[in-house]
């Protein structure tokens, strides 16, 4: 069970306290006026941007403070507001306890979060139809956005089409708490009563403004109060989903009290998070702050670009939209509270319209997901810990004996000399080079872990670099800041630091780090980061990092800076060999993606720690970060056969596939459970390596749009409101794949929800299912419930092999699923899985398209053409499609026995050739389905199969 | 693979035995393996292996589509290497829907004939993906098709030369092997035949024991009987029952107020052990298994160890109650000291006290009468034997000492007899061979431990980094267990088959685990080693042990030796 006593509740955390209490006040009152005021002289619109300044009256006397406000309008249709304090701007403050710290409000967020998509609008303007009171932008494609920003109380709403989708300030919620100096209070006497407060110092509890205890560290807040803090609200929206990382609902639940729903705010405070509870707002290892709000017909959301700790309420209220139409069907607001301990306020706007341009315009501001490596996507082996390297190569030896196929092998803490990374163990891993050696033979991986503490020993050199060279993390009074964690005594490199990331760089060459060689590949754990005895298992806030920023401000880009200097660093191992990183994360943050995987942690071998990955794996797909996966049989403790089995058929439909176990479990490898476990497991992996050019399809078009790898309903089905809240099946790419794992003990069957009237098609015996609504799929353990949409063309590869790098040269085979009216569509990337070259067009796109009016199969490329792509081309000359099966084959194909191919390039004379075509009539519920016989045409060429 | 390894093997061998029929064979298609090419013969279609009913035209054959249900139209080709129990399953593709094909590979893999070397198949996954897989097709053959431009050379020549040079030192070690087995059969039979000499002479020995011991017996018995009608005199007057009774009360008084004493520190003892365990519980319960600091770790590990040792009952209720009887003062427990401390005189010692008044020629006449009437008294149940706190005599004494330890040979010549009668029906595995090890010990060094086994004793476990010997298991039984391993080229392995098994249980309780046991595999090498130590799961060991006692077994039942025939 998780410790609560380790981890703050609002109400332990000052500033969320305050804020929460603020609201509770506000709501309190019959009518409340907002603070905060825009000074309409201050107003000023130049080059897409609006700049002016916001008066928040503090104290009786009506004295104000000044928050320079913006709001900036880009190119994508994206509004972008931040506020600032002028006063810590200007430095114009102190700090108490003589502190070193950055007066400023941090501002350096989007430096780690944001990549792209910053290009202002040329288009927006100053509404014409303007109105006292309130100033009006126009933005957005054709002008279809609409800000309207209200001057007294400030607020801004946010509008499409002219509907309003956003509202800031709303409910008056909008709190920058100014800086101001500590005002000591002479101590009581001995024996008096304290003398009674007076009015003016009563109306604000100071009691957590400055020093602030929690589990006996005390955060000295050398800054005093700095909160920021908004309400954003979405009218006539139902539904909210985001702000991972969360063991949770897709669909994020009320945060106020009642059945049901949370009494605590969704809180966003990276943390190594023990045993980790379910259905809970609890923070975890990583954040990404980003929000969206959907309802029939639209998608709109916010990124709150903040690093410090971050707590958000979510409160839901029915009403009529309008009281006085009466039959018309009421409607659901849903309010949020975002609520920062410091910083600038800074928020993305993203008016949508739908779940794909809020992945797509959310991606381009913070990257999309890198395209992996072929092998990354294929399934890890990984333990803590395969103990020697007889073990490693024991292992990899097994895998082939059993034939099931795997590609990467995994080292946790253990195989270090006394756990000083870049070192090897030389009692239990005297040999690195034979084992990557041996590895190497069949194309696979290893990976080793690399965390950020570094062991405070004698004699390891990088310890003695890092401190001399200054690179380490700060405490408040300006030393290295020591701690503990694996090591024990340690000391934290600080990432933020750009000579940090350069001497980081130098450790992973391979003539530095020995035992290391190509086929090796980095984990970084612990990066939150995790320090075994500070608050909340993790830095004190008012440690210092580069540019004497506080640990406070920047506590959640923490774990990406460091995810960030490995990836550097993997691309610099050796000059001239430069492959895409693998660098597998625990900790992230908005822009993680860029730079390789994450896991959802310390789970449990539990059937709920099962059922909770599917809803967590949805959610990072749908906040930007997809390449996401669960441990495979749970981390803690050991799982029963049958919850592995449907472990392994669950993972295989995570993007990022991992078996993981806890040092203190039995061994778990997939060979190990015997019959009939092993031979179901094997089945299980096998499908996704069969599956693997789909897979590595939706990657791409991740990697090139932002769109999930694995999609919940509504994401697919955006219209269908039965579905919005449905987050325990998904969707592979735009593969039309519909898996339902199985995550209960002894189920015999699932029920499927289908959002559509189109067919479905078993995957294994072409069962159909039609008919929106559920259905109940038989599942007895040795079958995985997926369906086949229909309307797709699924691409494959069904030779087994031992890797996924020996399946490179393996011709394809294609799966036509037809939909309602016969036609079907669906696309395949391939590349080297491997180089850079695909960047400069080493790669082969195609879109393939069954038409039924032709009754024709035709391949189109739809990749641009780049330097290498003639080259590439030719190496994959050879790589055939070796089989088209069609699923849901119409029945006049009865007597059909051959259909025509053509090739592009191919002479005309040749054109014309026939092959063979298989007809399987419908039989017992299941689909009428075809076969062509070894069509041999080129999977990189444009070709034409034509049935009639 | 291994079974099929060894068909290929023997099939090469009858074929290399007449040359002259395999030359004229036609040519095989490419991955037919020579048992198989009677399938493959007639000249213009070919009909599925285990599908007789699907005919194909030449041409699909080897044409790396995939026809046959079994995949025996594609023998060199990896098209129908999905075709598995392993793969996700597809649709049927029989016609009658009440019918499935036989979708089993009909084939055991593709055929590398490796010229110079042993002919072997190697899976169909393994045909044309890149990879040279030399362990199985030194010829190169496997990669026929070149994909990714990967050409495999044909090492036949210097790996079939490597092999025979091993396989000579495997047959060299192997015959050494066996001489030293002979020679352990010759030290176990010598061995048992001491044990059955033992036995030999520990009969007659026990024979005049008993001889022994009944003479003894009656001479006990006259010594006593002429002993018993001595009268025996206190020293003076009160007698010593009162002297005794005054100082066994003293020292009784000292006792129970040192029991009183010794009992409140065991309780302090215990209320503090119990306080200790409280804290250590909850440090256990409290800390963060995650962590990992290896210190807590230990410090838990042996508090778990200690927590899991048997520790009896906590505190027997039963003896507390005794206790606290023996606590009570004298009185209450019924024991009046007054009463022996002016002490009655007996009837028998009034008795005697009469002659005190007679002369003493008289005296010593009646003194004898008395004797004799007393004895004759005594010996008819008539008079009680006189209570006498100084033991018996000398003499009898003495006779009784002979007495007992005759016995006490005898007892331990009869102990010693069952127990090397329960030694001849004990299990010693083939030949007896183990006896001649018996208590041996191997070491060896894995990573940061080092391992040993005793054979038929004890396994152990110590780590380099300090603390003691870690019990993996007391020998309890010899089995035989099925194993399909690899063999490396040293012949270090288990290789294939049916091997001797000891079995270990019963080690040291594990934290978080059952208790400790091992689970040594043997297979036929020249001298004792332990080749690799695993953990199969958590505290369940496993070595695999190489040893010249189970070499000849292994030939005996019909298996070729481990070593001999996989490469």
């Amino acid at each position: 069970m998780v410790k609560h006593e380790n981890f703050k509740t609002c109400t332990q955390a000052g500033f969320c306290k305050r804020n929460r209490a603020f609201a509770d006040d506000v709501a309190q009152l019959s009518s409340w006026a907002s603070p905060y005021n825009l000074d309409p002289s201050s107003v000023s619109f130049k080059d897409g941007q609006l700049s002016g300044t916001i008066l928040k009256t503090v104290g009786k006397a009506g004295e104000t403070v000044r928050l320079p406000l913006t709001v900036t309008f880009l190119e994508s249709g994206t509004a972008r507001v931040t506020v600032d304090e002028e006063k810590r701007q200007k430095g114009d403050i102190t700090l108490r306890h003589d502190s070193k710290a950055r007066k400023e409000r941090y501002n350096e967020a989007s430096k780690w979060a944001i990549v792209g998509g910053l290009e202002i609008s040329t288009g927006a303007a100053l509404s014409r139809d303007t109105e006292a009171g309130s100033t009006r932008v126009n933005y957005g494609p054709a002008g279809q956005h609409e800000a309207v920003i209200t001057h007294s109380p400030f607020g801004i709403d946010f509008k499409r089409d002219g509907e309003t989708h956003i509202k800031f300030n709303e409910r008056g919620l909008l709190n920058m708490e100014h800086w101001r100096a500590k005002i000591e209070k002479p101590a009581p006497k001995e024996g008096e009563e304290p003398p009674p407060e007076t009015a003016e110092e009563n109306s604000e509890d100071e009691s957590t403004w400055w020093e602030e205890s929690f589990g006996g560290n005390t955060d000295s807040k050398p800054k005093g109060p700095e909160a920021v803090a908004l309400d954003i609200s979405f009218p006539g929206y139902e539904h909210v989903y985001g702000i991972p990382e969360h063991a949770s609902s897709l669909s994020l639940k009320e945060t106020r009290g009642g059945d049901g729903k949370y009494s605590e705010p969704y809180r966003l405070y990276n943390a190594d998070v023990f045993e980790y509870e379910l259905d809970s707002p609890m923070t975890l290892y990583g954040a990404i702050p980003l929000m969206q709000a959907h309802r029939k017909g639209s998608t709109v959301g916010v990124f709150w670009l903040n690093a410090a700790e971050t707590w958000i309420d979510v409160l839901k209220s029915k009403g009529s939209k309008n009281p006085l139409s009466l039959g018309t069907k009421s409607v659901t607001d849903t309010q949020t509270h975002w609520i920062s301990e410091s910083g600038i306020l800074d928020v993305f706007v993203l008016l949508g319209p739908t779940p794909k341009d809020i992945t797509h315009k959310y991606g381009e501001l913070t990257g999309f997901t890198a395209m992996p490596q072929q092998f990354a996507i294929a399934y890890h082996q990984c333990r803590w810990n395969y103990v020697t390297d007889e073990d490693v190569m024991d292992v990899d030896r097994k895998f082939d004996k059993f034939k099931i196929p795997y590609d990467v092998i995994w080292l946790d803490i253990e195989y270090t000399d006394g756990k000083k990374y870049f070192t090897w163990d030389p009692l239990t891993f005297p040999n690195p080079k034979k084992m990557h050696n041996q590895l190497d033979k069949r194309d696979r991986k290893l990976v080793a872990i690399i965390d950020p503490h570094i062991k405070n020993t004698d004699k390891y050199p990088v310890i003695d670099e890092m401190k001399s060279k200054g690179l380490a993390v700060k405490n408040k009074e300006g030393n290295d800041y020591e701690g503990w964690c694996w090591p024990g005594s340690s000391y934290w490199v600080d990432c933020f630091n750009p000579a940090a990331i350069k001497w980081w760089t130098t450790l992973f060459k391979y003539d530095s780090w020995k035992g290391t060689f190509a086929n090796t590949f980095i984990w970084n754990d612990m990066n939150e980061p995790s320090v075994f005895n500070g608050p909340e298992t993790t830095m004190p806030k008012d440690n210092l990092h580069y540019g004497n920023w506080e640990h406070r401000d920047v506590h959640n880009i923490n774990g990406l800076t460091f995810h960030n200097a490995t990836f550097e660093a993997m691309l610099e191992r050796k000059k001239g060999e430069v492959r895409r990183p693998f660098v597998l994360t625990r900790s992230f943050y908005a822009g993680s993606q860029r730079l390789g995987a994450m896991w959802t942690g310390d789970n449990l071998a539990e059937w709920s720690h099962l059922a909770i990955s599917i809803p967590m794996v949805l959610n990072q797909g749908i906040s930007g970060f997809p390449f996401s996966g669960a441990d495979v049989g749970g981390f803690f403790g050991n799982p029963s056969k049958e919850l592995l089995t449907r472990w392994y058929q669950t993972g295989t439909f995570y993007p990022f596939f991992r078996g993981h176990a806890h040092i203190d479990t039995r061994r778990r490898e997939p060979y190990v459970p015997g019959a009939p476990y092993t031979e179901i497991i094997s089945q299980a992996l096998r499908l996704r390596y069969q599956l693997l050019p789909a897979w590595y399809t939706a990657f791409h078009e991740a990697a090139t749009t932002g769109a999930p790898i694995v999609r919940p309903n509504f994401y697919v089905h955006p219209d269908d409101d039965k579905g919005f809240a449905i987050d325990d099946q998904l969707y592979v790419g735009s593969t039309g794949l519909l898996a339902k794992p199985v995550v209960t003990e002894g189920a015999e069957s699932v029920d499927i929800y289908l959002a559509d009237a189109q067919p479905y098609y078993d995957y294994f015996d072409y069962t159909t299912y039609v008919g929106a609504g559920y259905h109940t799929v038989k599942a007895p353990l040795d079958k995985i419930p997926l369906l086949m949409q229909g309307g797709h063309v699924i691409p494959r590869r069904d030779r087994p092999r031992r890797s996924s790098g020996l399946m490179k040269w393996d011709p394809f085979t294609l799966v036509v699923v037809l939909d309602n009216t016969g036609n079907a569509e669906g696309t395949l990337y391939v590349d080297d899985g491997e180089t850079f070259d695909h960047e400069q067009g080493a790669f082969i796109h195609r879109k393939f398209v069954f038409d039924w009016a032709t009754s024709s199969l035709s391949s189109i490329n739809i990749g641009a053409p780049g330097a290498k792509t003639a080259a590439y081309a030719k190496t994959m000359a050879k790589v055939r499609i070796e089989k088209v099966i069609i699923v849901g084959a119409p029945a006049s194909w009865k007597d059909l026995s051959k259909v025509g191919v053509s090739e592009e390039g191919v002479k005309e004379s040749k054109a014309g050739k026939k092959v063979e075509l298989k007809y399987y009539p419908a039989q017992g519920g299941k689909a009428s389905w075809a076969v062509v016989r070894d069509p041999k045409v080129a999977v990189g060429k444009g070709w034409k199969i034509e049935f009639a | 693979m291994g079974k099929h390894q060894l068909e290929a093997i023997a099939l090469l061998c009858s074929l290399l035995a007449v040359p002259a029929l395999a030359a004229s064979e036609a040519p095989r298609p490419r991955g037919v393996g020579p048992e198989f090419a009677k399938f493959y013969k007639s000249p213009d279609t070919f009909t599925c292996i285990s599908n007789p009913s699907l005919t194909l035209p030449l041409a699909a054959l080897n044409d790396d589509y995939c026809d046959c249900p079994d995949g025996s139209d594609e023998p060199g080709t990896a098209a129908c290497s999905h075709i598995s129990p392993l793969s996700p399953p597809s649709p049927p593709t029989n016609p009658n829907p009440a019918a499935r094909f036989n979708e089993t590979l009909a084939l055991p893999g593709f055929y590398c004939k490796n010229k110079g070397h042993l002919p072997l198949y190697v899976p169909f996954s393994s045909v044309n993906d890149g990879v040279c897989d030399y362990e199985l097709c030194c010829d190169g053959s496997d990669e026929w098709a070149g994909v990714g431009g990967v050409k495999c050379e044909d090492r036949c020549a210097a790996i079939g030369k490597a092999w025979r040079k091993q396989d000579a030192e495997r047959q060299k070690s192997l015959g050494a092997a066996n001489k030293r087995r002979r020679e352990l059969v010759e030290a176990a039979a010598r061995l048992r035949r001491e044990v059955e000499d033992r036995i030999a002479t520990l009969g007659a020995q026990i024979q005049g024991q008993e001889v022994k011991v009944a003479s003894l017996e009656a001479e006990l018995a006259g010594v006593e009987r002429s002993e018993r009608g001595r009268v025996v005199k206190g020293p003076g007057k009160g007698g010593k029952v009162a002297v005794l009774a005054s100082l066994a009360k003293g020292r009784i008084g000292e006792l129970v107020e040192s029991l009183g004493r010794v009992r409140g520190e065991r309780e302090r003892a215990r209320e503090r052990v119990r306080e200790l365990e409280q804290i250590l519980a909850t440090f256990k319960e409290e800390r963060n298994p995650n962590f990992n600091d290896e210190g807590v770790k230990r410090a838990v590990k042996a508090w778990e160890d200690y927590a899991a040792r048997d520790k009896g009952p906590d505190s027997d209720p039963a003896l507390d109650r005794d206790l606290d009887e023996i606590l009570k003062s004298d009185a209450e427990n019924g024991l009046n000291w007054e009463e022996f401390e002016s002490t009655e005189e007996s009837d028998v010692e009034v008795l005697y006290k009469f002659e005190e008044y007679l002369p003493k020629p008289l005296r010593d006449w009646v003194d004898q009468k008395l004797r004799d009437l007393r004895v004759t008294l005594i010996e008819n149940g008539v008079l009680a034997a006189p209570h006498s706190d100084s033991g018996d005599s000398k003499a009898v004494q003495d006779a009784r000492q002979q007495l007992e330890s005759a016995k006490k040979d005898l007892e331990n010549d009869r102990k010693e007899l069952t127990s090397h009668q329960e030694d001849l029906q004990k299990e010693y595995g083939p030949d007896n061979i183990f006896r001649a090890l018996k208590d041996q010990c191997i070491d060896k060094d894995s990573g940061e431990y080092t391992y040993s086994f005793c054979w038929l004793g004890q396994t152990t476990q110590k780590s380099k980094k300090g603390g003691g010997h870690t019990n993996m298991g007391n020998f309890v039984r010899i089995e035989k267990v099925t194993v399909d391993e690899d063999l490396p080229p040293d012949g270090k392995g288990l290789g294939s088959g049916e091997r001797y098994s000891l079995v270990y249980e019963n080690g040291q309780h594990c934290w978080n685990g059952p208790n400790r046991s091992t689970r040594l595999i043997l297979a036929c090498a020249e001298k004792d080693e332990i080749w690799k130590i695993v953990e199969q799961e958590k505290c369940v060991y496993r070595m695999e042990v190489g040893t010249p006692a189970v070499c000849e077994s292994a030939a005996a039942s019909g298996k070729a030796p481990a070593a001999k025939d996989e490469l």
